[in-house]
């Protein structure tokens, strides 16, 4: 298991959401668990959404469906497809890290920094976490960073999110410092970002 | 019986290990790990046990530690929502802690302020006598109150924001509900304080929620204001008016002179995040029955926020609906 959270790199929780947690949100979570930070990944949609043998039949899975069981679903219906197009590997690498998606409106965990990878994902997140009672009023930052959803972009995104958890990490303060450290970072990573605060 | 009194005394003896090892501990990781548990256990597996431990906990107010402090904060807020005649013996220390120098305990304070605020004014509304230690701890969180008020002008950007979510809670505590079925279950609400409250008098509570009203107003179009206390501040006032309908004139007057008049301050990806901000809300506020007055007022923002002229259309009720609610 690549998963490390005994000596997290900072004390912030970190959730990173896209909208399967299959791709984009799971390649960036284990590239933050590898970097040491307390990290968790989640999706906002309805299902779980892959590709399938056409771009109009994707393959739709429930959230609770395990990882495995997709693994072996996809193994059965066309093994050589799948390891081409390199989903086998993808569930294959997430299967290590957790067992199953999670939906991001399911989950009552409490984090610091919420991190989306496309604009609709972040109206998702921001119209949960607003219509949710607070339980203890702390401060939330919700960011977004539009990531294509396909491997090689996910790849990209997955450092562009760690650069940025870095830098986050790196301040004392960050309620206080995050317009700064936001704008540095945007300089830094040539991509629009959006940046919302909601109360836990 | 023998089983329940063995079960008691180790829960006991269990607990003042804890204690003793947290006071005498150079540590705070353990400390912390040790107030953790004291929490866990006090507060969920024998609360019967919370009062007469209570003090020792709160010794830790002094401790050297920020985490052990705001664990400490935790520890309160979570022991009077278990338990909430245990309001009276807390306030000083909560008060001593938000006079500390760490900011994250100061944030985390005013946090659990939130929750402490609405219990205790709750509290007093339903109990059947105000005794003085009520009275004392109800005057004492009066000055915590005013205090986080004033951290509105803080320095600090997060105590700024944790300020403005604390001072809208108030605001919709101590206001008038609107008169309508739809009132939400658990909306406790100026109605709900009785007449014959002495301590706390429904005239003065709502002058006081309008003073903090207007000084949430008043941050809102600052000028030097920060892009999350923006956030922050937008989401209290549009919460207020989706609750309050009497403030919803002011609220939309506010977002009108924020719309055309964007703090200086704030770089492109700022402004594009309060502009999304303001779009999400006010195209919620439109479809509120206690718009209906300012529809053309929130139409002409949101045109110029990017909406066409039909996606304005939809959102707008169907004028039967609004002669349902217009007076």
């Amino acid at each position: 298991m690549a998963v490390n959270n005994k000596n997290p790199t900072s004390d912030l929780r970190i959730a990173v959401i896209c909208s399967s947690n299959m791709n984009r949100s799971m390649e960036a979570h284990a590239f933050l668990a590898k970097k040491g930070f307390s990290v968790k990944s989640y999706g906002t949609g309805d299902k779980v959404k892959i590709p399938g043998c056409a771009a109009d039949k994707p393959n739709v899975y429930d959230f609770g469906v395990s990882y495995d069981e997709i693994y072996h679903d996809l193994l059965a219906k066309d093994k050589t497809l799948y390891t081409q197009n390199g989903l086998l590997h993808t569930l294959d690498r997430n299967r290590r890290i957790k067992s199953h998606p999670e939906k991001f409106q399911e989950c009552s965990e409490k984090f610091d920094i919420l991190i989306t990878c496309e604009e609709r994902v972040y109206d998702q997140v921001l119209e949960f976490m607003e219509n949710k009672t607070p339980s203890d009023n702390s401060i939330v930052h919700v960011i977004n960073i539009d990531i294509q959803d396909n491997l090689e972009e996910a790849t990209i995104g997955a450092f562009l999110i760690s650069d940025m958890c870095v830098m986050l990490a790196k301040s004392e303060d960050l309620d206080n410092d995050i317009d700064e450290v936001l704008h540095d970072f945007e300089e830094r990573c040539d991509r629009p970002i959006l940046h919302s605060i909601v109360f836990n | 019986m023998d089983d329940f009194m063995n079960t008691e005394i180790s829960d006991r003896d269990l607990i003042l290990q804890w204690l003793n090892t947290a006071s005498l501990s150079q540590d705070s990781a353990e400390k912390l790990e040790l107030l953790h548990k004291l929490q866990e256990f006090l507060t969920r597996k024998v609360p019967n046990l919370l009062p007469e431990f209570l003090d020792n906990v709160l010794n830790f107010t002094t401790d050297l530690s920020a985490d052990v402090k705001k664990a400490l904060v935790g520890f309160i807020e979570e022991a009077c929502k278990v338990n909430e005649s245990l309001l009276t013996k807390v306030m000083v220390n909560l008060h001593m802690l938000l006079c500390v120098e760490s900011i994250p305990v100061q944030k985390r304070v005013i946090q659990a302020t939130i929750t402490i605020y609405r219990k205790m004014l709750s509290w007093l509304c339903k109990a059947p006598i105000i005794t003085q230690e009520m009275e004392q701890a109800w005057n004492q969180l009066n000055m915590i109150k005013v205090e986080i008020a004033n951290m509105i002008d803080s320095d600090n950007d997060g105590v700024r924001t944790s300020s403005v979510k604390f001072l809208e809670c108030v605001v919709l505590l101590q206001t008038y509900p609107e008169q309508l079925e739809n009132r939400s279950p658990n909306d406790f609400s100026l109605e709900d304080v009785p007449l014959t409250l002495k301590i706390a008098r429904r005239r003065k509570l709502e002058e006081e929620a309008n003073k903090i009203f207007d000084l949430l107003i008043k941050f809102n179009g600052s000028q030097h204001i920060s892009s999350a206390n923006l956030f922050a501040c937008i989401g209290a006032l549009t919460n207020i008016a989706k609750h309050r309908p009497e403030f919803m004139g002011k609220v939309v007057l506010a977002i009108e002179l924020l719309h055309s008049n964007l703090p200086p301050t704030l770089s492109t990806t700022q402004v594009n995040s309060i502009r999304k901000k303001l779009k999400s809300e006010l195209s919620s506020l439109i479809k509120h029955h206690a718009a209906f007055e300012y529809i053309e007022n929130i139409s002409a923002m949101l045109i110029d926020l990017g909406f066409t002229q039909q996606e304005v259309q939809k959102l707008i009720p169907k004028a039967d609906e609004r002669r349902r609610y217009t007076k």
